[in-house]
């Protein structure tokens, strides 16, 4: 008989899922966490990837719109840094597991966040060609859940279930320290960037409907990035465009790979930038507005990103 | 819900605050000039490092440090400033460590940056 149970109010794990205990809490608690760290932690973009490595499949997408730029701070060497941005991603991940009696059974999770992040922070100019920024993040995260799970016998009360189907939501309050190492030449027209950023993640997760997900965490990731660029012939009222190349490796260190299929990406692609140079509210300075395409790799990931970039 | 109010509200206080104005002009034949850096010389004579300046319309140089830990670096601006304009200096990660730009107020939500024009020299010195 099949019989689809709609849990609003259950905790997703071992104990009210009997029969699957291959799907632990701490499974679940780092699974969620990893999920709104792969799309609001800062220094990321916007991509869409997909996971497939035999018994999971998984499309994940993310965006961002946000601005940072650097502020003069008179009478010292240091200049002030801020950023703000609103992030939104989701998650499809499907995943085979087996349950406790040795029958498949199949996950299938939907994510969706929204985040809003607020950035300061300070910028050290070495000399011209060298800068560190360390600076603060802080966001807040509203993830929402739903876990169907399928072809599992469970013991409730009204007989055998086929399928479960647990709406969860939880609120994040991230707080991350992240430091920025930048490196920047100019060979004629053309310009090399190189940058080195590190950032330590703490969560913590509030949830009135999961008590799994009451919980906190440490992580950290790394990225390293790389851009060239130079000129063209072209202009825009005036403005002129530059090409650019960039590759991009991020590392999400300690983050467990059964928790998103994946633990690193590499994205390399081209672009075209323009130089708007305009200053919002007479406040900062919104040099470039770009178009970037880029392919994304990695073990069984693959993915891409277009869009708009901007700063 | 909760972020959709808080966005509402940044999005109101942005819209507030959007009102951008021009700096005072001194009038007659002179510009004005605004700098993220310290001036520290103007038409060849040393000053105390100064932020907001008026100058005389017609041939001006201005000498304008861009400090970092290990070198300080002196730009050395020479241009033809118009009367009644607004000029800003500032470090946009370009060829040389600073930038002389036309200010335009474009609307009251954003002004623009637009000739740029590099420094003449710029000349670092070793920090002590």
């Amino acid at each position: 008989m099949l019989l689809v149970n709609a849990i609003t109010s259950a905790a997703l794990n071992a104990e009210v899922i009997p029969g699957l205990s291959e799907l632990s809490d701490s499974i679940v608690r780092e699974s969620a966490i990893a999920f709104v760290n792969t799309t609001t932690s800062p220094g990321l973009e916007g991509a869409t990837l997909t996971v497939d490595d035999g018994s999971r499949q998984s499309d994940q997408w993310r965006s961002s719109l946000g601005f940072a730029a650097e502020f003069t701070l008179k009478n010292v060497i240091y200049n002030g840094y801020w950023g703000l941005a609103i992030v939104g991603g989701s998650l499809d991940d499907k995943v085979e597991l087996t349950a406790d009696n040795g029958e498949p059974a199949r996950l299938d999770i939907t994510r969706d966040v929204v985040a809003l992040r607020g950035s300061i922070g300070l910028s050290f100019p070495v000399n011209e060609h060298f800068k560190l920024r360390p600076y603060l993040s802080l966001s807040v995260s509203d993830l929402q859940t739903e876990s169907i799970i399928a072809g599992l016998i469970t013991t409730a009360p009204t007989g055998n279930t086929t399928t479960l189907v647990i709406n969860t939501s939880a609120q994040m309050l991230s707080t991350t320290g992240s430091i920025d190492a930048l490196y920047s030449r100019w060979y004629g027209d053309n310009r090399l960037e190189l940058s080195a950023h590190y950032h330590l993640i703490y969560t913590d997760a509030f949830s009135e409907d999961n008590p799994v997900l009451e919980t906190q965490a440490w992580n950290d990731v790394i990225q390293l990035k790389s851009r060239y660029s130079g000129p063209t012939n072209l202009t825009s009222i005036g403005r002129a465009w530059r090409w650019q190349v960039y590759a991009n490796h991020t590392n999400f260190i300690s983050q467990n790979k059964i928790s998103m299929g994946y633990t690193s990406l590499f994205e390399i692609g081209a672009g075209l930038e323009w130089r708007m140079n305009i200053k919002p509210l007479d406040w900062f300075g919104w040099q470039m507005l770009g178009i970037e395409a880029g392919v994304i790799t990695s073990e069984h990931v693959e993915g891409y990103f277009l869009g708009l970039t901007a700063r | 819900m909760k972020l959709r109010i808080l966005l509402l509200m940044f999005s109101t206080g942005l819209l507030l605050s959007a009102c951008i104005k021009t700096p005072a002009l001194k009038g007659g034949d002179y510009a004005f000039i605004r700098s993220n850096y310290p001036i520290v010389s103007i038409n060849g004579v040393d000053v105390e490092p100064l932020y907001r300046l008026d100058i005389e319309s017609g041939e001006n140089t201005l000498m304008i440090v861009y400090n970092t830990y290990q070198y300080d670096y002196y730009c050395t601006f020479s241009w033809v400033a118009v009367a009644g304009t607004v000029y800003e200096v500032t470090d946009q990660e370009n060829q040389y460590p600073l930038t002389l730009y036309r200010w335009d107020k474009t609307n009251s939500l954003w002004a623009s940056r637009l000739d740029p024009l590099d420094p003449v020299e710029c000349v670092s010195r070793q920090r002590p």
